[in-house]
């Protein structure tokens, strides 16, 4: 049998990472309470603490107390959080929007183009201008990148998989990049690094969930998955799974699916209210709740897909919490209410009564998560 | 080209003493002076005095609103000279923007007074019909007033040309009228001091009657007491100082940069509202 050794260099960066979310954490602020709190030997403390505060990611802040039994006053450490920043960039809803942040997640600045139905390499190449706006924003050393893609993600490997959207098939997207920017980048799919944000940050209703389930509708459908704080790189694009006997859940949930559905339907409603140009989930809110009978027949049938596909969700994967993402959630609270309706049916109640449902309102969720998961990658933090 | 035309940016405007054309300039002179940048302001008047002959280029150029037409614009960046725009976009252009988000303000102002505040019947005081900003203040109000099932009917639509006088005089018009409305939101906090001025003088309490908000934020909102969404203008300045010293410095750039909004609650929603109306 094959035994797997972690190199001298492996250790290190471990050591590392452990001194600096010890830190960051709260869990230690001095030498002493580190060596005692991570276990390393004091030397080695000292040499990677010395290490960290030369890289300018830790800082002496004064003396602390003496102990009881009258020891000398320990020197004091914490966490700079802006001596690097990250960029996090997310590739769906049709835009390329990238955030800047510092290392403590806090946003800086915001970047984004419209993709223009770009595929290939003419998407990669408007990615790498829209983190080239971030770049020149940066105030700090750019720390790492991370890039969230609608599709399945080889996490491991850093490689797009399959990424139909942006027409990448195995495409070693984390390798080209590191080339290009000479840091270190992290890829992961859309809906998987919305999880995360909301994980990482919090959610906007104060949940604190540590089991949560994202389900991204934009033109595909996605499902991200934290399970205790960890995201499950196996759930991604589920756009071509078929509802039932019916069609792929993108031609049923997608918003190009939905606009041509809104099409279909006027023969049908001829007095709807809604616009011929420039429709967006919120005309379909507003007709819905003043009593249009398009918008209301429409949150019907939507509602009945999300709610079928919910319903398996949280059969199999029991989360705390399911939350709604992407620019459907401007269809609002009622609409929220009506899918939670019609799950209840589909599943046991002692399945069903402990889960929460919620709108995630925020629309650069994706590019937060990409910021998170290169954090988290690269310094074991948030 | 000589070695100093290289390192010189020019900021194209048509106002350089108006406070939102000055605070960007002050901006983008903090790091172009810090980044070894000289910067020469030109001053466009109508009709447009400015010939630009593309075998003489300045090394880049900062343009503050709409001050060079779309044609013009394109033409300067088809021909590789270095571009940032400063609240103003070009459809389809792709030329790299910094504009505050008008969106995420807009419905910072919004939820405050409809959530917040109970207010259900907000007139809005419109920017310029025609100019970026305008257009997004605009649009967002739109999509709050729908997010919120509001009923605002036409006439409650103010134009106010981010003119404080125009503001003022349609809010006089539209008192004429003796409309039934509890807020006012104007695309910009000058129109929203102005036309506050004409409600207290018309009789009705701000903000027991009307609570009144604004975009933006200056020092005289803070002495007019005004609820605004701060969007700092210098910092827009120094941030599209930043994109176009990336650009001539051999960053290719696409796309715009957004800067956060914060609401700041002063007296003019801070009292209890009327429950009673």
């Amino acid at each position: 049998m094959k035994t797997l050794k972690a190199t001298r260099d492996q250790i290190r960066q471990h050591n590392r990472q452990l001194l600096l979310r010890a830190v960051y954490t709260g869990l230690a602020d001095n030498r002493a309470a580190l060596a005692a709190e991570t276990g390393l030997a004091k030397p080695t403390v000292s040499d990677m603490i010395g290490e960290l505060i030369e890289d300018g990611l830790l800082e002496e802040s004064g003396r602390g107390e003496s102990t009881d039994s009258g020891g000398k006053r320990p020197t004091l450490i914490r966490f700079v959080p802006n001596a690097r920043q990250v960029i996090g960039v997310s590739l769906d809803n049709g835009r390329a929007f990238a955030v800047l942040s510092n290392l403590a997640g806090q946003i800086i600045a915001q970047h984004y183009d419209e993709l223009d139905n770009a595929q290939g390499v003419e998407a990669v190449e408007i990615l790498t201008d829209v983190i080239n706006g971030l770049v020149a924003q940066l105030d700090a050393p750019l720390l790492c990148i991370g890039v969230g893609v609608p599709g399945v993600v080889d996490v491991a490997n850093e490689v797009i998989t399959d990424s139909p959207p942006l027409g990448w098939s195995n495409y070693a997207l984390g390798k080209q990049l590191n080339m290009q920017y000479r840091v270190p980048v992290y890829t992961g799919n859309s809906a998987e690094l919305t999880a995360l944000a909301q994980y990482a940050f919090g959610l906007e209703n104060d949940d604190e969930s540590t089991s949560l389930v994202t389900v991204l509708v934009t033109n595909s459908v996605e499902v991200g998955i934290t399970l205790d704080g960890t995201a499950y790189h196996q759930g991604g694009d589920i756009s071509g799974l078929a509802n039932g006997e019916h069609e792929r859940l993108d031609h049923l949930l997608g918003w190009k699916a939905v606009q041509a559905r809104v099409d279909e339907l006027r023969a049908q409603y001829s007095q709807t209210w809604l616009p011929q140009d420039e429709l967006t989930y919120m005309h379909i809110h507003y007709a819905a709740v003043n009593g249009d009978a398009l918008a209301l027949a429409l949150c019907d049938e939507l509602s009945t897909h999300l709610a079928q596909m919910m319903a398996w969700i949280v059969g199999l994967l029991r989360p705390n919490h399911v939350s709604l993402a992407g620019p459907i959630v401007n269809l609002g609270e009622t609409f929220l209410e009506q899918v939670v309706a019609k799950v209840e049916p589909l599943l046991w109640e002692k399945i069903l009564s402990p889960v929460t449902f919620s709108l995630a309102y925020s629309g650069n969720l994706s590019a937060i998560g990409a910021a998170a998961l290169a954090l988290h990658r690269e310094l074991d933090i948030l | 080209m000589s070695a100093s035309a290289k390192r010189t940016i020019h900021i194209f405007t048509n106002f350089p003493t108006a406070v939102f054309q000055r605070d960007v300039i002050a901006g983008a002179r903090e790091i172009c002076d810090s980044r070894g940048y000289t910067v020469e302001v030109v001053e466009i008047s109508e009709p447009l005095n400015l010939l630009i002959r593309v075998d003489k280029l300045p090394a880049g150029g900062l343009v503050i609103t709409g001050v060079l037409p779309d044609s013009t614009l394109q033409m300067l960046h088809e021909h590789g000279m270095p571009l940032s725009l400063v609240s103003h976009q070009i459809a389809g252009g792709h030329i790299p923007a910094v504009m505050p988000n008008n969106r995420q303000g807009i419905a910072m102002l919004m939820e405050h007074l409809v959530v917040q505040h109970g207010r259900r019947k907000p007139v809005f005081i419109q920017g310029y019909a025609t100019q970026t900003d305008g257009i997004q203040r605009l649009t967002a109000f739109q999509q709050e007033v729908m997010r919120y099932n509001l009923k605002v009917p036409p006439e409650f639509y103010l134009p106010g040309e981010f003119t404080p006088e125009i503001a003022a005089a349609s809010m006089e018009a539209f008192l004429d009228t003796d409309p039934d409305f509890d807020a006012v939101v104007a695309a910009d906090y000058l129109m929203a001091e102005a036309a506050m001025r004409v409600i207290k003088a018309r009789g009705r309490r701000v903000p027991e009657d009307v609570a009144v908000v604004g975009f933006g934020d200056a020092p005289e909102a803070a002495q007019a007491g005004l609820t605004t969404v701060a969007a700092d203008v210098k910092e827009l300045g120094r941030r599209a100082a930043r994109q176009l010293i990336g650009q001539i410095e051999g960053l290719r750039i696409r796309g715009l940069t957004l800067l956060s909004t914060e609401l700041i609650e002063r007296e003019t929603t801070r009292r209890p509202i009327n429950v009673a109306k």
